[in-house]
């Protein structure tokens, strides 16, 4: 099997003081549950709509939508974590590693840069660590994640894989105020 | 620097020990850190900044504030920066605008001398006639005078403009000794907060005030910053309030961009934003060195600017009489203390470039360069105003206070009453506190209500009651004008006899007088000037003031550029995994809706050419891919689609149409069932977002009870056609797992297997080319390797990619139809062309009654195939099909090109049931006026009628 790539064609963007970085995490395996909140998919799952969970073997589990979960693990792991999933009942698992791209912003700054593209309230309590929701960031329909590192906070940020390019770009650009660079041949037009 | 500069103030904001160098008017000129552009050049003994809109009357600084109307100047390339608020920098090329030849001698100040012609509703009385004058004289003419400087569309160094939102519980407008006071209270009590000032620092009145208000202000300040949860915002402004207290914040002069907009959403909205000084009305009163009393000591005390030398100071209030105290510290000699309260007056003005004589209101003539004007305030009640608020005038204060607001707005500060700092900051205080109550309860819904939120700690809040003791309203005289007229409207040139005239003329309300007359409708919007047009509405009609009302403020309470509006520009652009290859190999790019697309690379019509004889590969990512899943999808299927598909095995394909409620065809697509219960649907290109939503629809709504699963998987599947006679020659050597012969694999069949070492592959049997042809759907991450793999591996064979364009050429030529192009928001099925594809006796279908409906008519138009007789013509795509030499329309074409197949145009088109047989002879009407003929063919395809090449 050739090698995995991702529609984000730039590495990580930082700022030179570090309150904030822009990296591509598309190279993550993504699975998509959708079961009734009555079945044992749901029950094993154990996450509720809005949260999530990091698993013991390392698979993160977040509520994306009411009866809908989202899966993350290294991208070699899908077959593997889709198959992890008791799919007694009307329980649907859907591979989407390649058709959804991912980033993270990170930093202090990372909810100053997120609240330019983001008109979600994104304060400690409405929007706490492990968070997990749906809006438009720039103009692109995503589900966001907020998963904190080393004290600061983190978004992993996923859309629909074409966009993934783009909005790699407007969240740079979102960046640039807070010392992050464009890189060249990156834009947002 | 002349002698204007005073000696170090206690207050001021100047840095000495940085000049910054400037031209005004091309002169060079110096200032320091802190100054304004105005106070800079007030320093250097400037005195006329502008001159007027309509009579080019020579303007000073009246207000020495952002809101002056005076002092409109160009920087660079920048019109209309306010010189009295923004800061001066270093190089700034400023000069003033809309002058003619200089400002110093303008062309049209000649009409001052016409004035009395230029009355109210001069425009309307003299523009209107004779009518083919407006566009050819009266335009190019008026705009010569009109305001606002000049603009340099191709020189313009301006950066990008920005936006950002904010969630703060409490935002607090107006950073005064009350917003201040709120802001603190409401972030001690838990609140995040959003403090907006509209200048450059903290502090409102405060900042120009004596030793106790310095003090006082230091000590706020301190508390301001040392509180984590109070955002400061200055140099901004709260210029709209909207539902929902959706507030949009315009912020100047920050350091990324020109002007930003914040868009915020609050709890709690405090209305702090003090009192705006109301200039007087008597004769001369717009002459250069007639200022506000705020003005006066804002320049002495912020900038040290000694405004003047022999000042005569008309005061009705405290704040003016502390003018006295302040000129005569700048050792400005005061020629006369006259008290408004006691009924002491200004009757007029004289002087042209200055302030030279005063005439006062004992009959007495004074020598004097300033006058100096403390009679009254304005409420900026815009913001209530907003949230529904009628403020309410009090003749006993003279001025309007506000009325009813609702939970989530609350007011403090001079808004609503008069008070020592002391008084001010405790209301402010408890205004905070009353609002970042309010704000909590409201935080605790919505915690409760998030799923993502964190469930609320405690209890929710209680609701407080208003129990704020209300600033006492301090008795202050109803000064609006002397017994002279002057200016009314310093915008806009309206004086109060304007006003007198135009309510004679029966524009006797208000909002009528504003309209015809532009009082208020200039670039000051009434804040200095609404209250006085009531005030001389009321004395001209012999009323009260409560009963003039005013006119009604809306957004945007402090100018916004257009840039700032649009922020940055998102438009999201999809591109396929294979885009990078199509832009490095040359390809022509087609915006498709979002899509960016390969439109050909640089030969369409060859690589349609090679399609036909060897084999080609196109990139159809952009093709709506829906995954479905579940034991009721078959249900789905027939209720979507017009035809049935109760009998579809594992492995086998169906073409199906989608029609909307009325009929009319939306969307179609090819179908395949992948196993048991898993199918996956494609849709057209730009219908994949609005099928998925329909799909939804109808699954969480109407059909609750289905077990049916919807995955978009548009962009993860990367889809690749393979087609020409070549293809699956080409397959063979890179597909593993899938049997390619036709027998195991025919048309309109679809299979699983590996392509070139890329597992998971759906491959398909079918095309829009007319050519054998497989759609291999490829995991995205894997597919330039597959895409490159083709190419590589077909090199002998031929192969190459073909774009867009090269798509169509060879469709049409199949005489495929693309929903949208042949066919419009008015085709109902039978004009499609579907014939027998939609099946009547279906227990339900979308459109069902509409289609029973359609199919028993016969007048509907119909989709043919039509070849022009001069087989070089290729008509221009929506061309109207005639009647002989008539006009009467009877028909279009929707698709036409050159086919390089037959060396001949080919077309579809829409056209009347009568001219719908095989061999009938339509006329085309083309777009350079001839018309031509063409023949409808038997079939919608050109090329291979019988199928045998894509069954091959």
């Amino acid at each position: 099997m050739p090698d995995f790539k991702s529609p984000i064609a730039h590495g990580p963007v930082s700022a030179p003081d570090g309150v904030v970085r822009v990296e591509d995490e598309t190279a993550t395996a993504k699975i998509v549950v959708r079961a009734g909140s009555d079945s044992s998919a749901a029950a094993d799952l154990s996450v509720p709509f809005g949260q999530s969970r990091l698993r013991a073997d390392g698979t993160l589990v977040c509520g994306t939508r009411p009866d809908e979960w989202t899966l993350f693990a290294a991208v070699d792991r899908a077959a593997e974590v889709a198959a992890s999933v008791d799919t007694e009942g009307f329980v649907s698992v859907v591979d989407i590693t390649h058709g959804r791209a991912m980033m993270r912003v990170s930093g202090p700054k990372a909810t100053a840069v997120l609240a330019k593209v983001c008109n979600i309230d994104l304060a400690d309590d409405m929007t706490p660590d492990g968070a997990v929701f749906s809006g438009s960031v720039a103009n692109v329909t995503c589900d966001l994640l907020r998963s904190d590192r080393a004290g600061d906070p983190s978004y992993l940020i996923s859309c629909e894989r074409s966009f993934g390019n783009y909005l790699f770009a407007a969240l740079v650009d979102a960046s640039t105020e807070f010392g992050a660079g464009l890189p060249a041949g990156l834009s947002i037009h | 620097m002349t002698g204007n500069r005073l000696p170090e103030r206690p207050g001021e904001v100047i840095d000495r020990g940085t000049s910054l160098a400037f031209t005004w008017n091309g002169q060079g000129y110096t200032g320091y850190q802190g100054d304004t552009i105005a106070s800079a050049l007030a320093a250097s003994g400037v005195e006329v900044f502008a001159r007027s809109m309509k009579y080019k009357r020579r303007r000073g600084i009246m207000t020495a504030d952002h809101w002056d109307p005076n002092l409109f100047v160009q920087v660079g390339d920048e019109p209309n920066v306010r010189a009295g608020s923004r800061c001066l920098v270093a190089g700034m090329e400023v000069s003033a605008q809309n002058v003619w030849p200089s400002l110093k001698f303008d062309v049209g100040a000649v009409n001052q001398m016409v004035g009395r012609f230029l009355t109210s509703g001069f425009y309307y009385k003299t523009f209107m006639r004779p009518k083919w004058f407006w566009h050819n004289v009266y335009q190019k003419v008026l705009r010569k005078f009109a305001p606002g400087g000049r603009i340099f569309w191709e020189s313009s160094t301006h950066g990008a403009y920005d936006k950002r939102y904010a969630h703060p519980d409490v935002l607090v407008a107006g950073g005064g000794p009350a917003g201040m006071g709120a802001a603190i209270a409401a972030a001690e009590a838990g609140a995040s907060v959003m403090l907006v000032e509209h200048e450059p620092e903290l502090g409102g009145h405060l900042r120009w005030g004596d030793a106790a208000d310095l003090a006082a202000l230091a000590e706020l300040t301190s508390a301001v910053e040392a509180h984590p949860g109070i955002e400061v915002v200055i140099d901004s402004t709260v210029t709209g309030r909207y539902d929902h207290n959706w507030m949009a914040v315009v912020q100047r002069s920050h350091e990324i961009a020109p002007e930003r907009l914040i868009k915020a959403r609050a709890a709690s909205l405090v209305v702090a934003p003090g009192l705006i000084e109301r200039p007087y009305v008597f004769a001369g009163n717009d002459t250069p060195g007639v200022m506000l009393s705020g003005a006066v000591r804002r320049l002495i005390n912020l900038w040290a600017v000694k405004p003047g030398t022999r000042a005569v100071v008309l005061s009705a209030n405290p704040e003016g009489d502390a003018a006295i105290a302040d000129l005569e510290a700048a050792g400005v000699e005061i020629v006369a203390a006259l008290d408004a309260r006691a009924g002491e007056d200004i009757v007029e003005v004289e002087g042209r470039g200055r302030v030279d004589k005063v005439v006062l209101g004992d009959g007495r003539t004074v020598s004097a360069d300033l006058v100096v004007i403390g009679i009254g305030w304005t409420a900026p009640t815009s913001l209530l105003n907003m949230a529904g608020d009628r403020p309410v005038y009090d003749p006993s204060a003279a001025r309007y206070f506000p009325n009813q607001l609702p939970d989530g707005v609350l007011a403090t500060g001079g808004i609503t009453g008069n008070g020592t700092t002391d008084e001010l900051v405790a209301h402010g205080r408890a205004t905070g506190s009353l609002a970042a109550s309010r704000a909590l309860r409201s935080r605790h819904d919505r915690r409760v209500l998030a799923a993502r939120a964190r469930n609320p700690e405690g209890p929710k809040p209680e609701f407080l009651q208003d129990t704020r003791t209300p600033l006492a309203r301090v008795p202050h005289p109803e000064c609006y004008r002397s017994s002279t007229h002057g200016m009314v409207d310093l915008s806009e040139d309206v004086s109060s006899k304007d006003l007198v005239q135009a309510s004679k003329e029966g524009f006797d309300s208000i909002e009528l007088m504003k309209r015809y007359t532009t009082v208020t409708m200039g670039p000051s919007q009434g804040k200095l000037e609404t209250v006085n047009a009531s005030a001389v509405l009321a004395e001209a009609r012999n009323m009260d003031m409560v009963d003039i009302g005013t006119t009604v403020w809306r957004p945007p309470y402090a100018p916004i550029s257009l840039g700032a509006l649009a922020g940055r520009i998102f438009e999201p652009i999809r591109r396929s995994a294979l885009q990078d290859w199509h832009e490095a190999h040359g390809a022509s790019p087609l915006l498709a809706g979002q899509w960016v697309r390969p439109d050909h690379y640089g030969d369409p019509v060859g690589e349609a050419r090679n399609v036909r004889q060897n084999v080609g590969i196109i990139d159809v990512t952009p093709l709506g891919k829906l995954d479905l899943r579940g034991p009721d999808v078959t249900k789905l299927l027939e209720l979507v689609y017009v035809n049935k598909w109760q009998k579809l095995d594992i492995g086998r394909v169906r073409y199906g149409t989608m029609v909307a409620e009325d009929g009319v065809v939306s969307d179609d697509g090819v179908t395949g069932r992948l196993g048991e219960n898993h199918y996956l649907m494609t849709t057209t290109s730009s219908g994949a977002g609005a099928v998925w939503e329909m799909l939804e629809d109808y699954l969480q709504t109407y059909r609750p009870e289905w077990d049916v699963h919807v995955t978009a998987v548009t962009g993860g599947l990367t889809s690749i056609n393979v087609a020409g006679p070549k293809c699956r020659e080409l397959l063979l050597r890179l597909v593993e797992g899938v049997d390619l012969s036709p027998e195991a694999f025919p048309y309109f069949h679809v299979r699983r297997g590996s392509v070139a070492g890329v597992a998971d592959c759906i491959i398909w049997r079918i095309g829009f080319t007319g050519e054998l042809s497989y759609e291999l759907h490829v995991p995205s991450g894997h597919a330039l390797h597959v895409w490159e793999s083709l190419l590589a591996n077909g090199e002998d064979l031929g192969v190459r990619p073909f774009g867009v364009e090269s798509q169509r050429i060879l469709r049409l030529e199949k005489g495929h139809y693309i929903v949208g192009q042949d066919t419009d928001g008015l085709t109902k099925a039978p004009s499609a062309g579907l014939g027998g594809l939609v099946k009547l006796d279906k227990p339900d279908t979308l459109g069902l009654p509409e289609l029973k409906a359609a199919y028993a008519r016969t007048d509907l138009p119909m989709l043919v195939a039509i070849q022009p007789d001069d087989p070089q013509v290729v008509p221009m795509e929506a061309a109207q099909i005639v009647d002989g030499d008539s006009n009467r329309i009877l028909g279009r074409i929707t698709s036409s090109r050159m086919s390089p197949t037959l060396g001949r145009s080919v077309c579809l088109g829409q056209v009347d049931p009568s001219l719908a047989a095989a061999g009938t002879k339509v006329t085309i009407l083309l777009i350079d006026g001839r018309r031509v003929t063409g023949t409808v063919q038997e079939h919608h395809a050109h090329v291979d009628p019988e199928g045998v090449r894509q069954n091959a």
